[in-house]
């Protein structure tokens, strides 16, 4: 226990920590620019000096640990002249234009210079210029206002890890700056303008546009663009959002935010939202009143459940939608509708291997919090780049990297570039090959635990592939990777990072039992990125075919009696229709109508022009969106919905927190919950609520795993997996299926298409994001050096690219990073998606898309 | 980019360290004898040479004086004007440059062959005035001492 007296108040603590944070628990403020509590200590602004007694000079109390027996003041005559005295200094070349400076009134300069009194500077020389500078489309930069405190430099280099900004030049004339001197090259995390004390980094969106002072609400929300829930606080005026702010204190991130949610959140106020229900008359979707809109849906629903049953009739939900939506939709497609066809996007990524990992390992083998990467000793990141996937969750492993972990980075990710220990690139799409030699030399070193007999017997009767194959399909050299290998099996605390393209290949099924054999000989904890802010709420919810609220199996008839009875309505008993077997089953004529919720398959779905032609030759496609989709554009109806800042609900994060949504705006319109209720009353049926909060009452008692949770107790933090509720029991499985024979590429070489997912996309809703496509302009096919030179085309010349299926015009991009016989391609932009070009190949096990093996041809244009 | 001896030279630097960070200097050097000063596009030949965000290269290259961000000539003449040689005529000597050779402080020739730095002591106020040419270390300067070394290089 170590005593310390400051300000005469007698503080006890645990263990030493600063002066500065000592002060701060027990409320005393301490005036600082440096110091911020998401970074590394620096003591260079001198503003926290104290009298420490005994020690001869004043101290900065943001770098001064406290030892036992300190009497620290941190005001007295000598502090304020001392503080005065470097307010002087740093108010030599600043400008003093806080009347159209946008952070007057929340300046930590201002504030300081009011409280201790150094406005009128002795200094008679003049201060030095430095335009503003206006050539990022996102970020201003005002160096005459900078006081070179290095906040946003260190958040840069020593959190974010991207490094983009630093100090450039010296004395007086130092200021930040990125490396062009203007136009950043960098994330776009804006987590430099979080941390910025005074008006030298601003946001652009909301310049000029606002006084901290005038903000009428602030609402505290989670962001609605990836798996990970970052928390942030809304800032409201006049039913528009002024801007975001991240709070160190508030939420899972800790105030860390990425290019999507500090500046994408403008397309939620974009104009080309749908106001009204559109209906189809002729060939062209007009305008028309809610309750027309409800009536045809409705009646149209009965008359095809009334002539061909239940199972003529599918749903697709989404991950973009709250718990309470997807909740509300299956029990509307089950009760309602009398069926089980219900699934959604969160199958190409999500669903199958989650649920192969838990029948194997046990429930809740994904749950792991996103705070705990950094204290892993060991990383396997393997499936996407954690960095562009889920950003707040690729700085956690970039920070894991600093504190010393091993870094195995298998497969392209850029983003990981300089933090990683180990880079193991190889042929595209042979990653089965490399994690069968990986697993069948494991076992080999690796002690089992005995856990799951069944399960390690076919992990010990596995073969994998020999070191010869290794070196030949994914042209890797041997014996690096065998060093490789042996260090990964020393390792003691893992953690496997995987991404939704390990699900996306012909060989998934061997994929995630290879993969799982890691998990489990390793002992490592799984994080499973997912791209979307709800995929887990989509399973817990029950929007699975096969799969009831809370993870209960639809086969076994005890669970869904019991659903059956506090529903009050019957749920069929066979299991539907996956996303995959929809659109064939519209395609064959067996699926008469489909109802979409929050969802785009037309674009997120491999080969478009055939999933087009199969929603078109269903006889009803009702489509509930907050845009008018691709999908949307071919609906019979099409019903707005609410955004996400919008309404009230939930989403489950990719570590299965459940987190609340809050409202912040106004709309008019209903939510998608409140949609489906009334159309399930023209129907006849009784799904009515009255708010987001009755329907989490109803899941908790449906539900077994939400069993009892409230909204009160989110806010108290009950919010991680199990909550309060029972995680299904089941013994754990051999996780039998039967394995693919690793794809190998045959014949020469050839160059295959690789989707991009970038940082600054998310498909739909990233588009109508200006600011997103500021920084990311437009579609482009990015190849390395090596392809461009065989393929003979040059950076920025426009190409046809070319698949079996279809084929775009695209201008080339060199970045030599890329890896050989690669071509990325983005899925953001209209009439520019790469999904459409890949062939429809579905696993007929695991109903997953395989998009791997997609070969792509660069052709030149002629021109006159 | 840079020649293959200079990035066999800089792989060579950055084998001796175990972070490279600290091959960071002497790869400037490699880059500005290269370039001749330090262009955005050699700082990014060194930041891709040794894996270093360009950022960081461009903020230590600027904070030292020895790396050049604007056009030098081919030589440089780096001349002390402090007490010792400003006593002894150095500034007539600064005179004497811009007249002859149109060369001012900071500036460079019209023909690109020198450029001139005006810099702090270098150590040889015993033969004060002294001036350095690239890396030679030359004392006792008069006018007619200067011209001759000049044209020495062209």
């Amino acid at each position: 226990m170590i005593t310390v007296t400051i300000n005469g108040k007698e503080v006890r603590l645990e263990k030493p920590i600063t002066i500065f944070e000592a002060a701060e628990m027990h409320g005393i403020k301490i005036p600082h620019f440096c110091y911020h509590p998401l970074l590394e200590k620096w003591g260079g602004c001198r503003m926290c000096l104290v009298e420490v007694e005994k020690m001869p000079k004043l101290q900065t109390s943001c770098t001064l640990y406290v030892t036992d027996g300190m009497v620290v003041k941190t005001e007295s005559e000598e502090i304020s002249k001392a503080r005065k005295a470097m307010l002087e200094f740093l108010l030599i070349n600043h400008p003093l234009d806080c009347p159209f400076c946008d952070k007057a009134g929340e300046c930590d300069l201002q504030n300081s210079t009011t409280l201790y009194g150094a406005s009128a500077g002795r200094f008679e020389e003049g201060k030095r210029r430095h335009p503003e500078n206006i050539n990022d489309p996102l970020i201003v930069r005002n160096m005459e206002r900078c006081i070179s405190c290095t906040r946003c430099v260190r958040m840069c280099d020593g959190v974010q890890g991207a490094s983009a900004i630093s100090m450039v030049n010296r004395s007086n004339k130092t200021f930040v700056e990125p490396f062009s001197g203007g136009r950043y090259n960098c994330e776009y995390c804006g987590n430099c303008l979080t941390v910025c004390p005074v008006g030298a980094i601003m946001s652009r969106l909301h310049r000029h546009a606002y006084r901290p002072w005038q903000m009428e609400e602030e609402v505290k929300t989670v962001c609605a663009y990836c798996g990970v829930g970052c928390s942030f606080v809304l800032q409201v005026r006049e039913n528009n959002i002024v801007r975001i702010m991240p709070k160190p204190e508030v939420g899972i991130n800790k105030g860390i935010l990425c290019a999507k949610g500090y500046f994408g959140y403008g397309y939620i106020q974009s104009s080309k939202r749908l106001t009204s229900p559109l209906i189809k008359r002729g060939w062209k979707l007009e305008p028309t009143t809610w309750d027309e809109a409800l009536t045809i849906v409705a009646n149209r629903l009965t008359e095809i459940k009334k002539k061909f049953g239940g199972e003529s009739i599918g749903g697709i939900a989404s991950a973009r939608c709250t718990n309470e939506d997807n909740y509300v939709f299956q029990k509307f497609v089950r009760a309602c509708l009398g069926s089980n066809n219900i699934d959604s996007i969160v199958r190409t990524g999500f669903a199958v291997a989650q649920r192969y990992i838990e029948d194997v390992i046990g429930q809740g083998a994904t749950a792991n919090i996103i705070s705990g990467i950094p204290h892993s000793e060991g990383i396997i990141v393997i499936g996407g780049d954690p960095t562009h996937i889920n950003p707040v969750l690729g700085v956690q492993v970039r920070e894991a990297f600093r504190r010393g972990a091993k870094v195995f980075a298998i497969g392209y990710n850029p983003g990981l570039e300089r933090h990683r220990t180990h880079n193991i690139s190889y042929y595209p799409f042979t990653e089965s090959t490399l994690l069968s030699y990986l697993v069948s030399k494991l076992a080999t070193i690796k002690e089992l635990s005995g856990e799951n007999k069944s399960f390690e017997s076919k992990i010990n009767n596995f073969k994998g592939a020999t070191l010869k194959d290794v070196e030949k399909v994914c042209r890797i050299n041997g014996s690096d990777l065998n060093r490789i290998i042996k260090e990964l099996s020393s390792i003691s605390s893992v953690s496997l990072i995987i991404g939704p393209d390990i699900v996306q290949r012909t060989d998934v099924r061997t994929n995630l039992f290879l993969l799982t054999a890691i998990a489990y000989m390793l002992n490592a904890r799984i994080y499973l990125l997912a791209e979307k802010p709800n995929e887990q709420g989509v399973i817990d919810m029950g929007c699975l075919p096969d799969t009831l609220p809370g993870g209960r199996p639809l086969d076994i008839e005890s669970f869904r009696k019991r659903d059956e009875e506090l529903w009050g309505y019957e749920i069929p008993p066979k299991p539907g229709l996956t996303v995959f077997e929809m659109i064939e089953g519209a395609n064959s004529g067996s699926l008469k109508a489909l109802y979409i919720m929050g969802g785009n398959p037309l674009y997120n779905l491999p080969d478009n022009a055939f999933v087009k032609s199969s929603i078109q030759n269903l006889e009803f496609l009702v489509v509930q969106d907050i845009f008018l989709s691709e999908t949307a554009e071919i609906a019979d109806v099409v019903l707005p919905s609410l955004g996400w800042v919008e309404k009230e609900g939930t989403y489950t994060n990719l570590e299965r927190r459940i987190q609340r949504l809050r409202k912040s705006l106004d709309r008019q319109g209903m939510e998608d919950w409140r949609i489906l209720s009334e159309i399930g009353k023209k129907m006849g049926f009784k799904i009515q609520y009255d708010s987001s909060l009755d329907i989490m009452k109803e899941i908790s008692t449906v539900s077994p795993l939400h069993s009892g949770l409230t909204y009160d107790d989110l806010d108290k933090g009950l919010d991680v997996w199990p909550y309060k509720g029972t995680p299904l029991r089941h013994k754990l499985g051999a996780g039998d299926w039967p394995l693919t024979k690793s794809w190998s590429p045959s014949g020469k070489e050839k160059l295959y298409l690789t989707i991009e997912k970038h940082m600054f996309l998310s498909g739909t809703m990233s588009r109508y994001s200006t600011a997103l496509n500021s920084i990311y302009q437009e579609p482009c096919a990015k190849i390395n050096n090596d392809v461009a030179e065989r393929s003979g085309v040059k950076d920025g010349e426009m190409v046809t690219i070319k698949t079996e299926k279809a084929q775009i015009i695209l201008p080339i991009k060199i970045d030599r990073n890329i890896p050989d016989f690669t071509v990325l391609l983005t899925n953001n932009f209209i009439e520019k998606g790469a999904m459409g070009l890949i062939p429809y190949k579905i696993d007929p096990i695991t109903k997953t898309p395989a998009i791997d093996g997609c070969e792509i041809k660069i052709l030149k244009r002629e021109y006159e | 980019m840079f020649s293959k001896s200079a990035i066999k030279e800089i792989e060579e630097i950055r084998a001796k360290y175990p972070d490279s960070r600290s091959a960071l200097l002497p790869a400037l050097y490699i880059a500005q004898r290269e370039y001749g000063w330090l262009t955005p596009e050699a700082m990014e030949s060194v930041a891709s040479a040794l894996n270093i965000p360009s950022a960081i290269v461009k903020g230590v290259s600027t904070f030292y004086a020895m790396f050049k961000h604007k056009q030098m000539g081919r030589h440089l003449i780096q001349l002390c004007t402090n007490i010792s040689c400003m006593i002894l005529g150095a500034e007539t000597l600064v005179d004497f440059l811009k007249n002859k050779y149109g060369l001012e402080e900071g500036g460079i020739t019209p023909n690109g062959r020198f450029s001139l730095v005006i810099m702090e002591c270098i150590g040889g106020c015993d033969v004060a005035p002294v001036m350095l040419v690239d890396n030679d270390f030359y004392g006792n300067l008069t006018e007619e001492k200067i011209e001759n070394i000049l044209g020495r290089y062209q």
